[in-house]
């Protein structure tokens, strides 16, 4: 089934070196209407406005004219890199970042194989919509429950404490070892069913005579999902992995910032806090343009190296 | 690929040879342990909303005390009544729901088009413009500049900066691409052998077919829209009447937190039990602007099911 | 399906075409950048031209306000006076979001309302106009108000004077039966069951608590906790602030002045012998295992428990735990404010003299029209006379407060509809009037300019378990638990010194924060045997911060200060 599958696309992938042709380009004219006008709008409102990166190399003041501007050269980029808290600050952004990543992806997909399971309809319409209410609430309140439940006599503790699996309460939030694991279940927890929805959409396009021959096959439901629902969804899985692994230094800040403190600071600062109280909280929007430039230089390799990676294994690519 | 069957191999045999007696096991163990997990699920994501649901119906002073979970210990409408005393949420409700409408009905149109364009492989600036598109998620201009040009499309102050900038998502258009490249390729070359153009291709064949990504898809920019203040903190804050709901509760609730320090409510003169506290205004206002963007789910998970692509091809 | 998406569709095309439109429109804006901005007179008040019926013209102040509050209702009481009497009234933009992010953008395009709260960055980028000859011209009681006040509202380093600010300008002294202020809080229980003591220092104070919490291991249920120490957010003063007071300084921020000289105290041996023994309490249990990594909403649940005896804090901070103290009928689990030192030879300065809220209050920016930029001031002038301020503070006689034998007085009622938000949007014009110039002290006939500052109304709040408390140490409030306020030094606060964006001396306290917020916890909660080491790595890694380059801003704004605010 996978080998079809992949025939199947090889097929339609185009010959190479193909040259642009007046008559190609006449025949193609639908999709250059279609397409051309949406280049020039992202042009124009996502590119255009790159001219601000001028800054990261700037001591930018926002009541100057952009003419009188001091330019600095690398300042900030230096400022960035030579801090002693920088390497740190690097390394719990990765680590959170892969944990989520990792974390992320395999709930997801997991929950959304077992929600396929379901056959009562209602009953897997409130599985589903119940599941992804924590999506809408704000990180404070979400943070705001997980302390609670973290705390001495919070449930976490009560419960390990009724199972004697710890003789006194521990307290989760002051040692940084656990700070990872924290921020990444409650990643989890709010954002596992949110994260469902586009897998669920990706199953309906499987077609249900699969199904009905491996049902002939007398393949059981373990082999169905894994030799059909799963590569039914494959693509997308790959398609969103590979974007994913471009966000790799956004780690997000709230939940840090809200867990954090400061027993745990160093393993809960992140590259986004550090910017924010050197850069927004100082008035420098040069620094935070600088970090912003870094995290685009990375992202942007990291995700050319996924998208080959996936090209050499023969997968679903983005570009 | 819909005419695909599964290839013959070990499974056939094995099921042959398996025992009846699990085979007819298996499926009870396997649907209770689902069921179990299910409702495990249910419980661990179910409570925060819930539990805010009831902190927002406590009075405000009691749940300073803390252990609030699954009922209210001094029921009150206090928190509500503070939170619609502001006249002005009404109106930004509208501003709201018209910024969502729109924002989704647009998108929903040009990113489907734009991807169904990416995906044709032989479309000559497909890479080109694919990696204009893609690279749009990974850099971020900076608020000034992106004020800049808003200032200077004359956008500032105007109900349009709410949708003009946020017409395509480069993560939509991929993930609808994506989906496209699972409709049978099939389909498009017999249209265009009956003589069919693009546009005539993607209004009557992919559009149609990509309804479940759509109701996704539709989901995730009406939550983005409805959910977004930002926008209006940035471009819109001295121009009341375009204010949006999100914006408008986001207001509240800061006013609420800062009104802790103002000394003449601090001078302990006239308690109130039902006194607004910022921890159950924010309640309030969470279960206030979620409530309406949560119904729109419901609505789309008709889409989502199995083979109903498919099936309407073969029809 | 077919007719649905055909209208999607078409709806496609129409948002082309118009985006066409746009991006033609903008053509020649795109090579902008360098001079947009600045001159943007769009938004200053319009004039409607129309007479109201008794003469005034009326007009609109657009008005930015730094921080977060709700739009008054539209038929507000006091605005509605404020524009039958002058014809002013006002369009409010209040801040909801960072601060920064909106100042950024503002200053960028250069687009200000007429009038903004003050703010060191709307300084710093010539948004506002120096008011000095307009106030000589047209402002005769504004001048009268800040006579005494007139260099110190001087920008540091132009000269000018671009703000008012709406606080510390008093014509008597302040007199509040509420500290609100910082001090080590004990529960009034523990002073009662040990006979009402007079308590003095750090060391009193624990051994009280220890004492205490050893005999009620737990309080209504819950375990007692001896000392709490809040470090959330922003909300350090719990953790850092403690040492300079306990050597009789009041609250510079991060630094004491001695002899005119501030110097930071995070790493001196006297902030080194308090959490020293805050180390031992410890050791001894009596700070609160979880301290340092509960939120502020955790800390308010705990304090309004009623189990908590003891913490350093700043009153208005958790005055709503002891509200709900007080409605659950606890009022001896309320605190009382102790300025304890470290021995009884030094004099406890916790209790300071308000100073000049420099860098608070309105400014008018650059974008108000010239006849706009008069009306306003001419508008401040009325409003700070005597009759308008006992509308802006107390509201309207017979309405919202009552007169007994000229003496300004509250009925219950009107009590609690002063604690309530949603009347005041109504009633109060509050978002005005807290950044607005104000009278402070008293009236010319007696009556206090604040109702909180009322002595018929400080009797009011007190209860009988406090009248009782009260009598024990023969006081009339808990003010007179704290010393007098000596007169301020001339340069007093430094805390309020504006170390500037972006400068070596913010990032340098940063940092120090920072170090702070990381290394005080590890030392309090080490093993007794272990504080040393972890103490002196902290001073090494403070070591490594350029706290000159803090201190030297500090001391070079301090040094301005006395030069140009000693003399007339």
């Amino acid at each position: 089934m996978e080998q079809t599958l992949k025939k199947n696309r090889a097929d339609r992938t185009p010959k190479k070196d193909k040259k642009i042709t007046w008559s190609l380009i006449k025949d193609q004219s639908q999709l250059i209407y279609m397409s051309v006008p949406l280049l020039a709008y992202i042009l124009l409102f996502a590119y255009y406005p790159i001219w601000g990166w001028t800054m990261a190399f700037q001591d930018y003041k926002p009541a100057k004219d952009f003419s009188d501007q001091k330019w600095v050269g690398f300042k900030h980029f230096e400022f960035l890199f030579k801090d002693d808290n920088f390497l740190q600050v690097l390394r719990n952004t990765l680590a959170m970042s892969v944990i989520n990543l990792i974390l992320g992806f395999t709930t997801a997909i997991i929950l959304a194989l077992l929600l396929n399971e379901i056959k009562k309809i209602f009953w897997k319409r409130t599985v589903q919509t119940i599941s992804y209410l924590p999506h809408f609430l704000s990180w404070i309140i979400v943070t705001g429950i997980v302390a609670t439940s973290l705390a001495s006599d919070g449930i976490v503790n009560d419960v390990l404490m009724k199972l004697h699996l710890i003789s006194e309460p521990i307290q989760w939030l002051s040692h940084g070892k656990y700070f990872w694991g924290i921020v990444g279940v409650s990643n989890v927890w709010k954002e596992v069913g949110w994260s469902t929805i586009i897998y669920l959409a990706a199953m309906s396009s499987i077609d249900p005579a699969l199904y009905e021959a491996a049902d002939i096959d007398g393949a059981s439901r373990y082999r169905k999902m894994f030799h059909v629902t799963l590569p039914g969804i494959k693509p997308t899985i790959i398609i969103l992995l590979i974007m994913q692994v471009g966000h790799i230094l956004e780690a997000g800040f709230e939940i840090q910032y809200l867990l954090g403190n400061g027993l745990v600071v160093d393993w809960s600062q992140t590259i986004d806090i550090f910017v924010l109280k050197y850069g927004l909280a100082q008035g420098n929007y040069s620094l935070a343009t600088a970090a912003g430039i870094f995290k685009t230089v990375v992202s942007v390799t990291l995700l050319l190296i996924a998208n080959g990676v996936s090209k050499r294994l023969g997968e679903e690519r983005l570009l | 690929m819909a005419n695909q069957t599964i290839s013959p191999g070990p499974a056939s045999t094995a099921a042959v040879s398996r025992p009846i007696g699990r085979s007819r096991l298996e499926p009870i163990l396997f649907n209770t342990f689902n069921t179990l997990f299910m409702i495990g699920l249910v419980i661990v994501t179910l409570y925060p909303f819930l539990n805010t649901i009831v902190v927002s119906l406590n009075a405000g002073n009691d749940t300073i005390r803390g252990g609030i979970y699954l009922w209210p210990r001094e029921f009150t409408w206090q928190n509500y009544k503070a939170v619609f005393a502001s006249g002005t949420i009404y109106n930004a409700f509208w501003i709201s729901v018209a910024r969502t409408v729109l924002s989704t009905l647009l998108n929903l149109g040009l990113t489907t088009m734009l991807a169904y364009t990416l995906s044709r492989k032989e479309y000559v600036f497909r890479k080109p413009i694919t990696l204009v598109f893609i690279l749009t998620m990974y850099f971020n201009a900076g608020l000034i500049p992106g004020y800049f040009l808003m200032k200077d499309l004359h956008l500032l102050n105007t109900f349009w900066v709410y949708v003009i900038p946020s017409m395509i998502s480069a993560f939509n258009m991929i993930v609808i691409r994506t989906y496209i490249g699972t409709i049978p390729e099939s389909l498009v070359e017999s249209a265009r052998i009956d003589g069919a153009g693009d546009f005539k291709i993607f209004i009557r064949i992919i559009f149609p077919l990509c309804k479940p990504v759509l109701a996704t898809i539709a989901l995730f920019v009406a939550v983005g829209a409805w959910n977004s203040w930002f926008d209006a903190f940035i471009y819109t804050s001295s121009h009341q009447e375009l204010s949006t709901l999100q914006y408008e509760l986001m207001k509240l609730l800061s006013s609420s937190m800062n009104s802790n320090s103002n000394p003449s409510v601090a001078n302990g003169i006239g308690v109130k039990t039902d006194m607004v506290t910022p921890i159950s205004i924010r309640a309030a206002v969470t279960v206030v602007a979620s409530v309406p963007i949560l119904l729109v789910y419901p609505f789309m998970q008709k889409y989502f099911v199995v083979g109903l692509n498919v099936g309407s091809v073969k029809e | 399906m077919g007719g649905k998406s055909k209208s999607i569709f078409r709806l496609g095309v129409i948002m082309l075409l118009s985006l066409s439109v746009i991006l033609s429109g903008c053509g020649g804006g795109n090579n902008k950048v360098a001079n947009s901005g600045k001159g943007n007179n769009g938004n200053s008040g319009q004039v409607t031209g129309e007479n109201a019926a008794n003469g005034v013209e009326p007009f609109e102040i657009s008005v930015f306000i730094g921080q977060p509050d709700q739009q008054p209702t539209p038929d507000n009481k006091i605005y509605k006076l404020i524009k039958e009497k002058t014809g002013a009234s006002f369009k409010f933009e209040f801040l909801a979001g960072d601060i920064d992010q909106k100042l950024g953008v503002m200053i960028a395009g250069g687009d200000y309302p007429d009038m903004m709260t003050a703010n060191q960055k709307l300084t710093a980028a010539g948004a506002f106009i120096p008011l000095e000859d307009l106030i000589e011209e047209h402002a005769p009681n504004l001048k009268k108000h800040y006579e005494k006040y007139w260099n110190m509202m001087k920008d540091p380093n132009d000269g000018h004077i671009y703000n008012l600010p709406n606080y510390g300008a008093t014509n008597a002294d302040v007199n509040s039966s509420w500290y609100s202020g910082p001090a080590f809080w004990i529960q009034k229980d523990v002073l009662a069951e040990a006979g009402y003591p007079q308590v003095k220092t750090l060391d009193q104070y624990f051994d009280l608590i220890k004492e205490y919490k050893a005999k009620h291991p737990e309080i209504d249920g819950t375990p007692t906790v001896g000392f709490e120490i809040l470090n959330y957010d922003w909300k350090n003063w719990g953790l850092f602030n403690p040492p300079q007071h306990l050597i009789g300084h009041p609250n510079d921020g991060g630094v004491v002045v001695k002899d005119g000289v501030a110097e930071i105290f995070a790493d001196k041996d006297f902030a080194k012998q308090y959490y020293q023994k805050l180390n031992q309490m410890n050791a001894e249990g009596v700070i609160d295992k979880e301290t340092f990594t509960q939120n502020f909403d955790q800390y308010m649940a705990k304090l309004s428990s009623g189990a908590v005896l003891g913490m350093f804090d700043q009153h208005w901070n958790f005055q709503k735990a002891e509200d709900v103290l007080i409605t659950q009928k606890k009022d001896n689990r309320t605190y009382v404010g102790l300025p304890l030192v470290f021995d009884e030879s030094i004099k406890d300065h916790y209790k300071d003299r308000p100073a000049l809220n420099l860098n608070n209050g309105f400014g008018i920016t650059v974008n108000a029209s010239e006849e706009q930029q008069i009306r306003i001031i001419k508008l401040l002038d009325t409003l700070i006379q005597e009759d308008w301020q006992k509308i802006l503070a107390w509201g309207i006689e017979g309405e919202d407060y009552i007169v007994k034998d000229g003496r300004f007085m509250k009925t219950q009622e009107q009590r609690d509809q002063f604690t309530d938000a949603t009347w005041k949007l109504a009633n109060k014009a509050d978002s005005f009037f807290g950044q607005a110039p104000k009278m402070e002290g008293l009236f010319s006939d007696g009556n206090a300019t604040d109702g909180a500052a009322q002595p018929e109304e400080m009797q009011a709040a007190l209860r009988d378990y406090d009248k009782e408390f009260l009598s024990k140490y023969g006081y009339s409030t808990y003010v007179d638990f704290f010393s007098p306020a000596p007169e301020n030094d001339i340069a007093y606060p430094a805390w309020s010194v504006d170390l500037v964006d972006g400068s070596e001396a913010k990032i340098a306290n940063t940092k120090l924060n920072e170090l702070q917020t990381k290394f005080l916890p590890k030392a309090i909660l080490a093993k007794p045997g272990e504080f040393e080491s972890v103490w002196a790595d902290y001073v090494k890694e403070i070591g490594k911060v350029n706290i000159k380059a803090y201190e030297d801003r500090i001391n070079e704004v301090l040094q301005w200060r006395k030069d140009s605010w000693t003399v007339k």
